[in-house]
């Protein structure tokens, strides 16, 4: 047999055992309803704390333990364990204080001793989304605070050091309370991408009091398709090249100096006439005529031209900027909200 | 006189016409000049003869695809330096077949012949040149300086047994008024020929001329 037959074979066998157990536990419910039912308190007690028993990795869903902790605590009642369904009743509060037993399904007693052990035991909690997309400053993140009873709660979005992000909701809650987020700090910029950790905490904690609660955030930035620049313009010559000036000059410097030098050239030794410098002279000043001719000037029309051209391409600038900065400010944020959890008490 | 004018007339008419037609055309130039001849001999100084005088002449050219046939004469009375009374007359003839492979860029051939006639005699230059001219615009199309040089491919003088090394050149500027279909042109030349042989001659030539070039060349 290879290593991988046996680890798939090990795989398999811990799954299957995970399952078998997760079905127990269902199972032990579903028993222990029926034995309830049929008035078997006692084996109805045993079975329910079968299926409440804790274990990492098979527990109950919480929709599960809330059941599972009612008929405990009905149970309990019946058996005439007051305190025992207290304790049952307080844990439910604590796992769900929004929860409230059927009242079509347990009769008022049972209801009646929930209410008064909801109303004595003070629990908040905090739900938000598993996953939530959402435009920066148009969108809302939101998460519901729930409480037992009035408490006066503080709702805080901080780093995962502690550092302070964000005050959300400081007030009262009387039963539930939705809490928005527009991705921003405090000081409204966008938060960079990591983790955050939202935070319920009652303003005046106390022993008995509720406890806080907390939820980590994983915050991405999604950034928004920006637009490209424009293209810059292709502006006309505003002055005419200095080359055609300077080459009129050369060609009749050039000529001129040819006229003066033709007979040392093409007559050595000969003694020629002085009228050959009248005429070199005159192409010289010939090119220097068109050196004044084609100097560099400003083209106006083209000077004009140009200077419409940089204002459209200003504008379509600006433009695309405002879009672009229009794009940046509604940034998508995921947030993907981890378990919630009790916050440690000096917890940062 | 008749001959001028008539050259003159034809000048005016023919390329405007031949230019409208599409047909090969034509260019007249006509000179006016001044020449300054320098004769010397292997005697030195003392057998120096200057000579010197205005000159006229003219040249035509029949210009097609950037080919051309020309023929061109000039003549004038040339007289002593030194206040003489000898007077020679200078006959100059020329007939040339010129391409321009660039437009900036002219090559020509053909023979030019130069006489001085006296009571006496008569000496008689005959020489095949071959010529290379360079044209520069100054200002496109309206001033434009050219340089040309030559140089003999074979000269015979009457006068002397054989003839040596014959090359000279030219340089000047034209200026074309704007909307006119003629042009202006003032030049510098220099011509020198060196005879050996019993002797040992050589003859510089020098002339500036003014001209009125009517129709393209």
């Amino acid at each position: 047999m290879t290593r991988a037959s046996v680890a798939l074979a090990v795989s398999l066998l811990v799954c299957g055992a995970r399952v078998s157990r997760a079905q127990s536990a269902s199972d032990f419910l579903r028993q222990g309803v029926q034995a309830y039912q049929t008035l078997e308190y006692d084996a109805a007690v045993a079975l329910l704390e079968r299926s409440l028993r804790r274990d990492s990795v098979t527990g109950l869903a919480d929709s599960l333990q809330t059941r599972a902790l009612t008929y405990l605590a009905a149970t309990e009642l019946f058996r005439g364990q007051r305190d025992s369904a207290v304790a049952a009743f307080r844990q439910l509060v604590l796992l769900n204080p929004q929860y409230r037993p059927d009242e079509l399904v347990f009769p008022p007693q049972v209801t009646n001793l929930f209410q008064e052990v909801r109303r004595a035991t003070r629990a908040i909690a905090v739900a938000v989304p598993p996953v939530t997309e959402l435009r920066a400053r148009l969108e809302r993140f939101t998460a519901r605070v729930l409480a037992s009873a009035l408490a006066d709660v503080t709702v805080t979005l901080a780093h995962e050091d502690g550092t302070p992000v964000r005050q959300l909701y400081s007030g009262p809650v009387a039963d539930s309370l939705v809490v928005a987020w527009d991705g921003c700090t405090a000081t409204g910029t966008l938060v960079d991408n990591g983790r955050y950790i939202l935070r319920v905490t009652p303003r005046t904690p106390t022993a008995d009091g509720p406890r806080a609660r907390q939820v980590v955030l994983e915050v991405k930035q999604q950034p928004p398709d920006t637009l490209p620049w424009p293209p810059t313009p292709t502006l006309l010559p505003e002055r005419t090249s200095t080359g055609p000036a300077l080459q009129s000059l050369a060609a009749g410097l050039v000529a001129g100096a040819a006229v003066i030098a033709l007979p040392s050239l093409l007559a050595q030794g000969k003694d020629a006439t002085g009228a050959r410098y009248a005429v070199g002279a005159a192409v010289g000043v010939s090119g220097l005529v068109g050196f004044l001719a084609r100097k560099a000037h400003p083209l106006d029309a083209n000077v004009r031209t140009n200077a419409s051209q940089r204002d459209a391409w200003k504008r379509r600038v600006d433009a695309v900027k405002a879009e672009n900065a229009a794009r940046l400010r509604t940034m998508r944020l995921v947030v993907r909200a981890g378990p919630e959890t009790i916050a440690e008490r000096g917890s940062p | 006189m008749k001959i001028s004018g008539l050259i003159g007339v034809l000048a005016l008419a023919v390329p405007a016409f031949a230019h409208s037609q599409g047909w090969p055309t034509l260019a007249f130039r006509g000179d006016a000049g001044f020449v300054w001849v320098r004769s010397d001999t292997a005697a030195g100084a003392a057998g120096a003869i200057r000579l010197r005088g205005p000159v006229l002449g003219g040249e035509g050219r029949l210009i097609f695809n950037g080919f051309s046939v020309g023929v061109g004469l000039s003549s004038g009375t040339l007289q002593t330096a030194d206040q003489g009374t000898a007077k020679r007359d200078l006959i100059e003839g020329r007939l040339l077949l010129a391409a321009r492979p660039l437009p900036w860029l002219e090559m020509s051939l053909g023979p030019l012949v130069r006489a001085y006639v006296t009571d006496a005699a008569t000496e008689r230059w005959v020489v095949w040149q071959a010529r290379a001219r360079v044209d520069a615009p100054i200002v496109t199309s309206s001033l434009t300086s050219y340089l040309e040089l030559w140089r003999a491919v074979s000269s015979q003088v009457n006068l002397a047994p054989g003839a040596g090394r014959v090359q000279g050149g030219e340089a000047g500027v034209t200026y074309r008024p704007p909307q006119r279909p003629f042009s202006l042109r003032l030049a510098y030349r220099v011509d020198d020929a060196a005879v050996r042989g019993a002797g040992d001659r050589s003859q510089m030539l020098e002339a500036i001329s003014v001209s009125l070039v009517v129709g393209e060349r």
